[in-house]
């Protein structure tokens, strides 16, 4: 019916993997932020923040992104809210990436030693202070690696935007294979372009948790 | 009883949510001040919406679409969707046509309106050369592929037999594939599609069988939009009187449009 | 005009629903038990570099968690045909779940035993226990209940992840939905009610296995 070169084929999927990288860039930026209120709400002294945090954590991580995104977007405009794919993109990932952020910092401010809790308390320094210059710091050097582990997941989230319009990798695939009729040729290209974007995170975040864990050892 | 009481508050959002409401007024004289349509199309179910040489899209709808706008005298917004988010478009005000290769039920048409067909889809079962198979009847204890919500799904759903196994798939692709890598043993395609496939590819010829029921698209409108409707079944009057909608069939189809759509 | 909410609608469709339901729980059940067996393989070859196990696993791990789960499933329902293996639509789902969800775990469980002290293993060698004892009595338990947390936390992402296998037409919980929604065109009412109940199977899921850690693998996994 039409011949799609594959050449083209190869420049629209770099194209969709821009789009690919842009939303994912959008996600953890804004996903850090977000994450990072939801870290101090989570280890918060006041049971209040502490239980809100831990709700939204428990929705956010128990629903799919896809049907987050579908209700963002076309559910404000039902209750009268114009939503522009944009924000639900970079609303719906943010709610995403902080739900696992915060939980995964989390954990790496509880596994700096208590010990290190009570000797700075000792020196009087307000929650505050032993939170900025004893325990984040420390949480800061354990968080880095499963941050960047992570990255990995919502770079292959994002595929999901495509249910609000967004053509990034995966949807530019399937626009292509099924007008070209050669899913294999189009998929196994996919496949290798989410490769190249993830594989360099994973690699580089193992690379950091052998440093850590070399540095520990001495 | 916890089912009831659930019932009973998801229906009293229901009633919160449906009085807020959507304030549009009448989507052709918004349209008509705005000097833009948006008009949801496909953008992978050819030969109605699909990338083609240029990387373009291109298809029966997406001609559809222009001609209405062209006949609206205003610019046309085209906006990408699936079936699985083209009618979410239209009911939030986010597309003022889909023009999609909808098919109708009466399930459908309470939630949104449709305009009179603008073309038929000719759809047959197809199989394996050898396969003998000749009516609905024979579908009996077969799995038959088919992509799901297409007007394919309705017809066959409609006239298979209860032992038939009806696999749904995501998108023409997966429908296809699922063919010509034997995972299904027959499938319910468009016939101008089939013949693509089969001019694409040698991997497994498509037959054709026997023709499905004969159900043309439709043109979906919000509800109530009655100007809307009546603009638009006048725009499909005029292009079927004047000869255009029979050479998008003979471009897209590659057959005039018949004469009783 | 304004939209007309009916959720009513939806479940005129209520055994579609349970169905996906069913379907997406046993999935998830059968892809998790099976693909924690093959993480704990692939976590104790890489960790004690038994070999050419650890290379398999580790060029293994890097492919399925650098690649989408979808492609994956697509590969092997589509692909696997023109090898001769033939998988229908559940049989392929279920393979892809415990391909996908044995290189997470491998690398989950692989960090839980790399944290044992060496100290307990020396300990158990000098008790003249073999290395498959050593293994199954003193690094498993402890490594497990270690990252058990990680494990929950990753099988409901699988759980939730299950549901691209509706594009191969495999008929669970998105399925479902999509194919209700085509059917009333109720999209958004649709979705909504899904979403709850992927929430609560997410909740309950989570409870269950974090119940069966603290049962199996005593007070260290929570």
């Amino acid at each position: 019916m039409n011949e799609i070169a594959l050449s083209a084929i190869i420049r629209n999927l770099l194209e969709g993997a821009a789009w690919t990288l842009g939303l994912s860039l959008t996600a953890f930026v804004l996903g850090g932020i977000a994450g990072l209120i939801l870290l101090f709400a989570r280890i918060a002294k006041n049971p209040l923040p502490r239980r809100l945090a831990q709700a939204y954590i428990e929705v956010f991580q128990g629903t799919p992104l896809l049907m987050q995104l579908f209700i963002i977007f076309f559910g404000g405009s039902l209750i009268g809210l114009e939503v522009s794919p944009w924000i639900a993109a970079a609303l719906g990932l943010t709610l995403f990436t902080s739900a696992y952020l915060g939980e995964i910092w989390r954990g790496c401010v509880e596994s700096v030693p208590k010990g290190q809790w009570e000797a700075s308390a000792s020196l009087a320094l307000t929650h505050v202070e032993q939170m900025r210059h004893v325990i984040l710091p420390q949480a800061l050097r354990i968080a880095i690696a499963p941050t960047v582990g992570f990255s990995v997941q919502v770079v292959k989230g994002t595929a999901v935007t495509s249910i609000i319009g967004f053509v990034e990798l995966t949807k530019t695939g399937s626009m292509l294979a099924n007008a070209t009729f050669q899913p294999f040729l189009v998929f196994g290209l996919v496949a290798l372009g989410y490769f190249a974007l993830c594989y360099p995170l994973s690699a580089y975040s193992r690379v950091l948790e052998r440093k850590i864990h070399g540095s520990r050892a001495h | 009883m916890q089912k009831r009481q659930f019932l009973k508050t998801l229906l009293a959002a229901t009633v919160l949510a449906s009085g807020l409401g959507l304030a549009h007024a009448d989507t052709l004289s918004n349209v008509e001040k705005s000097g833009v349509v948006r008009i949801a199309i496909p953008q992978d179910f050819p030969p109605f919406g699909s990338l083609g040489g240029d990387l373009k899209l291109q298809g029966y709808d997406i001609d559809m679409a222009n001609l209405i706008a062209h006949e609206l005298k205003v610019k046309v917004e085209l906006i990408p969707v699936t079936s699985t988010n083209r009618i979410p478009y239209l009911t939030t005000g986010k597309a003022d046509l889909v023009i999609s290769s909808l098919g109708k039920n009466a399930e459908r048409e309470k939630v949104i309106d449709f305009s009179a067909p603008y073309v038929p889809f000719v759809k047959s079962v197809f199989g394996p050369e050898d396969a003998r198979i000749a009516q609905p009847a024979d579908l009996a204890g077969k799995v038959v592929g088919v992509t799901r919500g297409s007007t394919e799904d309705l017809a066959l759903t409609k006239l298979a037999p209860a032992s038939t196994v009806i696999k749904r798939f995501e998108d023409n692709n997966a429908t296809i594939s699922s063919y010509l890598t034997g995972q299904v043993q027959l499938v319910t395609l468009g016939n101008i599609v089939a013949n693509s496939v089969n001019a694409m590819t040698k991997l497994r010829r498509l037959s054709a069988k026997f023709p499905v029921e004969d159900t043309p698209c439709y043109v979906g409108v919000a509800k109530g939009e009655a100007a809307m409707q009546a603009k638009v079944n006048e725009i499909i009057a005029k292009a079927k009187k004047d000869g255009r909608l029979s050479q998008m069939s003979l471009r897209w189809l590659q057959v005039p449009l018949p004469a009783n759509l | 005009m304004s939209y007309q909410f009916d959720f009513v609608a939806v479940f005129d469709y209520s055994s579609v629903l349970l169905a996906g339901t069913a379907h997406t729980l046993l999935l998830t059940t059968v892809g998790a038990v099976a693909g924690l067996g093959i993480g704990i393989l692939g976590a104790v070859s890489r960790a004690w570099q038994i070999k050419p196990f650890d290379r398999i696993f580790a060029v293994y791990v890097e492919l399925i968690r650098n690649t989408p789960f979808l492609i994956q499933l697509f590969f092997i329902y589509f692909g696997l045909p023109s090898l001769g293996f033939r998988l229908d639509e559940w049989q392929a789902a279920i393979l892809a779940v415990i391909i996908n969800l044995g290189a997470y775990t491998t690398e989950i469980v692989r960090a839980g035993i790399e944290a044992t002290p060496r100290g307990q293993i020396e300990a158990a060698e000098s008790l003249a226990m073999t290395r498959p004892q050593i293994f199954r009595h003193v690094v498993l338990p402890p490594a497990l209940a270690k990252v058990w947390p990680a494990i929950c936390s990753q099988m409901v992402i699988v759980m939730l992840g299950t549901s691209v296998c509706s594009q191969i037409a495999a008929e669970e919980l998105t399925f479902a939905a999509n194919f209700i929604q085509s059917r009333n065109f109720r999209a958004f009412e649709t979705y909504f009610i899904v979403t709850v109940i992927y929430f609560v199977l997410a909740v309950a899921v989570r409870q269950l296995l974090t119940q069966a850690g603290l049962r199996l693998l005593g007070r260290r996994a929570r």
